[in-house]
């Protein structure tokens, strides 16, 4: 009876680890790997249901579909990063089963999650903190001044910072919302909180996009962006605030511009990459061939030629999935990584308090907006970001990062259902 | 709140819905053109596992294909230079041309239909095998009218009537296509251009030959088979003088054309007026890009604006601003040929799978309507009169009734261009073409001989 209660669950697992197993053997079958790997894949399928089993056991009632869909992506990444080199393929996996532990830290630590509500300025403190490492003890990598190297780990910082981020401002926003939406003065006819009511956050968040900024991550600073506006939003319901945000974007981003020269290139390239193909827009060409190349099939595992694109197995291992893959395998991804996003919002809705779900819609908010524009920018719909793919992209400190959230999500499910049956 | 959340998720599933869209854009609509790019490496290793199709002439003889030369493949032109620029190279360093080009992804075999079909292939070690193309030329008279240019620089352009069906498409200078890597630089930096396709991308003043347009023009507007026009041996139009080939005298219109001259064509140019000349044009395919496998530069002559009298009676003649392909005068003359109907041309009849399926069968259009059958009878009596006494008495053949005009358009390097545009035999038209020489001299003197040559060999194989 334990294990019935999350049998969709188990099911859709079982789907990921038979993807595995035929990925594998492709992988095998066109010499890219040597021999099957029956470790890697008792491994992973141990991690999938270990975790699965711990959740029936303890009889967490948490969404069902969350963890299948994350590992269904897993799964994805997992084969394409082996296919591309497997050496990035045995890292990965074994960020991932670090990821594991991580998440089932998560989900046992913060089980009363609602206490982290107290330290919020602790985190943003930490936080700050967390972010200037980089630039003082860290290392440049493609023109971004944000990782930390410990040998020859990288980790990146601001990645967990952007959680601790959203926590801070879930209880912050939870505990001013009525004086945020109902103070307010008007500016000409702009209906605006009252600054000394927005003072403090404002403070936190201006200094944060500062320091990306001077990291040049603009990638991780539009997503901070985006994900304050949301989660404004969600407070407060004014639209007005929202519009306000986004001409102050479009204001930012206009400057950063005029001030950034490869700013200036990223949008030169986005707007007509064709007569720069051998030079700067190399990178994007390359992705816009892949995906073409690939139609609406694919060109089938391991027949493509995804290398060709620079930094594939980081920002543009999309397009290597949709060479590969074909028009039914990104569309299929992008599906799932739709479906996280709804499932996370329906945690939000049904949350029982309005920190939990402020949490949940920060959190779904910011997966969703990250989702949207490295992809997005990899198809040139709009200018390319530094940013990764969640739980697909080559990166430890994002997988880890991925993995809290999804604790944190699964521990807001379980608590709103703690008494269902 | 739980309001504004849902909002939040709307706005998701719009982006989401924006992505997927142009990511159906991308993968679906725009797939054959991103895979075809020349920028593509793809293809290039593509290229290399895929056997690309055999093009053959219309009697089957084969014009290019790939062989496997030690463990690589090579691509072989049997006929070299006689058809390099209607086939076109293939270089894996600078690309394509011709019919190469234009028909890559079938003789890859790389349209969406086959794209699944040939990974499926590839996956079992076996390599892919492009589409076939059939074309309408007749390697024997392509072979004829290479010879006949000789040393000189020009074009050849034969074509069926009826059809539309390309026989022959030779330009001069030319190049051997399978050594074009080796011979790249020094044939792009070579004065007289031997990489353009004369016949669809030369551009020359028409000289008399255009004065058939004009002579369409004006038998369409009134019955001229009582019209005199009286010749001195020149004509004066305002302060300009414009000189005739010989003092005439009195002529109608069939001995007007007859003996080309420029005097009577003069005087009909501006009968009709700039306005109905240029309409007249515009209908006889000037100012428009003709629909063939090959990209056909427009023909065009002087604007509205530009058409004074001056100007209108020197384009009358063929001369002035005036500037046409070969290939479009042999479409005129094939519309005369034609009762007034010009087919559109085409090259390629046939495409077939290499298991000899056939993909695609291309069947004759039409392309323009110029003239009613009246019309096109005066035309021909007049363009006969040429063949039999007038100035293109080099194009007779014995036995057969031929039609044609000369030009010899002045130019600004010096002597005139040799050309000759006609069709053969007048009673059931079965080839119709246009002959140019540059810079050879007369157009009677130079080029209606080598039209002689073509229609001979033509009409006696009577070409099917």
């Amino acid at each position: 009876m334990l294990l019935a209660t999350r049998g969709k669950e188990r099911e859709l697992i079982f789907y990921s680890i038979l993807f595995l197993l035929a990925g594998f053997l492709i992988l095998q079958q066109a010499g890219i790997i040597s021999s099957f790997p029956v470790v890697h894949i008792a491994v992973i399928s141990i991690a999938f249901l270990g975790t699965h089993g711990l959740m029936a056991y303890k009889r967490n009632n948490s969404d069902s579909y969350l963890l299948a869909l994350v590992f269904m992506l897993l799964s994805m990444g997992l084969i394409f990063l082996y296919r591309l080199n497997p050496l990035y393929g045995e890292k990965q996996l074994t960020w991932m089963v670090l990821g594991f532990i991580v998440l089932w830290f998560t989900i046992f630590a913060t089980k009363e999650y609602d206490k982290l509500y107290k330290y919020k300025y602790l985190y943003i403190i930490l936080g700050l903190l967390a972010l200037l490492t980089p630039i003082l003890f860290g290392k440049v990598v493609g023109g971004a001044k944000s990782w930390l190297a410990f040998g020859s780990i990288k980790f990146q910082p601001a990645e967990l910072v952007k959680i601790f981020i959203v926590i801070f401002l879930a209880s912050f926003l939870e505990e001013r919302k009525e004086l945020l939406t109902f103070g307010t003065r008007k500016f000409k006819f702009l209906t605006l909180p009252d600054p000394k009511y927005l003072g403090p956050l404002l403070f936190m968040w201006g200094l944060t996009l500062v320091i990306l900024l001077f990291q040049r991550d603009l990638g991780t600073a539009l997503i901070f962006f985006g994900t304050f506006l949301a989660m404004l939003y969600a407070a407060t319901g004014r639209l007005s605030f929202v519009l306000t945000g986004l001409a102050l974007f479009v204001l930012g981003a206009y400057a950063c511009y005029l001030q950034f020269s490869h700013v200036q290139t990223r949008v030169i390239i986005w707007l007509n990459p064709w007569p720069y193909i051998e030079g700067k827009s190399y990178q994007i060409i390359q992705s816009l061939f892949a995906l073409g190349s690939g139609g609406t099939y694919g060109s089938g595992l391991a027949l493509g030629y995804p290398n060709f694109i620079p930094a594939v197995h980081t920002d543009f291992i999309f397009s290597a999935i949709g060479e590969e893959m074909g028009l039914l395998g990104s569309v299929a991804i992008m599906l799932i990584y739709l479906l996280i996003v709804y499932r996370g919002y329906k945690i939000a809705l049904q949350a029982k308090d309005t920190f939990s779900s402020l949490l949940a819609t920060g959190l779904t908010s910011m997966f969703a907006i990250q989702t949207l524009i490295i992809v997005g920018g990899v198809i040139k719909l709009i200018p390319l970001t530094g940013v990764t793919l969640p739980f697909i992209s080559y990166g430890g400190s994002s997988l880890l990062a991925n993995f809290i959230m999804l604790g944190l999500l699964i521990n807001i499910s379980h608590k709103d259902r703690e008494n269902y049956e | 709140m739980n309001r504004n959340v849902r909002h939040l998720f709307y706005l998701m599933l719009s982006g989401f819905t924006i992505i997927i869209i142009y990511l159906t854009y991308l993968q679906a609509y725009k797939s054959e053109e991103l895979l075809t790019h020349q920028a593509n490496k793809r293809l290039l290793k593509w290229e290399n596992n895929v056997l690309r199709g055999t093009i053959t002439d219309r009697n089957g003889q084969v014009l290019a294909k790939t062989v496997s030369v030690k463990g690589a493949k090579e691509r072989v032109y049997p006929y070299a230079n006689i058809t390099s620029h209607l086939i076109g190279y293939n270089s894996l360093r600078y690309g394509k041309s011709g019919i190469e080009k234009r028909y890559n992804s079938e003789l890859l075999g790389i349209t969406q239909e086959e794209l699944l079909k040939n990974f499926v292939t590839r996956v079992d070690e076996e390599p892919g095998r492009g589409n076939n193309l059939n074309l309408t030329i007749d390697i024997e008279l392509q072979k004829l009218a290479h010879k006949l240019l000789g040393k000189d620089r020009g074009a050849i352009v034969a074509l069926n009537p009826q059809t539309g069906e390309v026989l022959a498409l030779v330009s001069k200078p030319d190049f051997n296509p399978s050594n074009i890597d080796k011979l790249w630089q020094q044939l792009n930096t070579q004065q007289s251009s031997p990489m353009i396709n004369r016949t669809v991308q030369g551009l020359y003043p028409p000289g008399s030959t255009l004065k058939v347009m004009t002579g369409a023009g004006i038998a369409a507007e009134e019955t001229i088979l009582n019209k005199t026009y009286d010749c001195p041996g020149y004509l004066k139009v305002g302060n300009y003088k414009l000189n005739c080939t010989g003092v005439h005298g009195k002529v109608n219109f069939f001995q007007a054309m007859a003996k080309s001259c420029n005097t009577a064509f003069g005087l009909m140019g501006l009968e009709l007026g700039k306005n109905k000349f240029f309409n007249l044009a515009e209908n006889f395919g000037f100012n428009q890009e003709i629909p063939f496998d090959l990209p056909v530069a427009p023909s065009r002559l002087a604007d509205l604006t530009q058409l004074t009298d001056q100007e209108l009676a020197q384009s009358a003649i063929g001369q002035g601003r005036t500037l046409v392909t070969p290939m479009h005068m042999a479409l005129m003359a094939a519309g005369v040929a034609n009762l007034g109907k010009i087919m559109e041309p085409f090259l390629v009849r046939q495409i077939t799978s290499p298991e000899g399926r056939v993909l695609r069968e291309i069947n004759p259009q039409q392309y323009l309507d110029l003239m009613n059958s009246n019309t096109t009878a005066n035309l021909t009596r007049g363009m006969f009169e040429v063949v039999k006494s007038g100035t293109g008495r080099g194009a007779k053949v014995t036995g057969y009734d031929i039609a044609g005009k000369t030009g010899s358009a002045q130019n600004p390097h010096g002597v005139t261009h040799a050309w000759f545009i006609g069709f053969a035999p007048v009673q059931s038209p079965q080839i119709a073409l246009a002959v140019i020489v540059e810079n050879k001299g007369l157009g009677g003197k130079e080029a209606a001989p080598l039209a002689r040559a073509i229609f001979a060999k033509a009409l006696n194989k009577e070409v099917k």
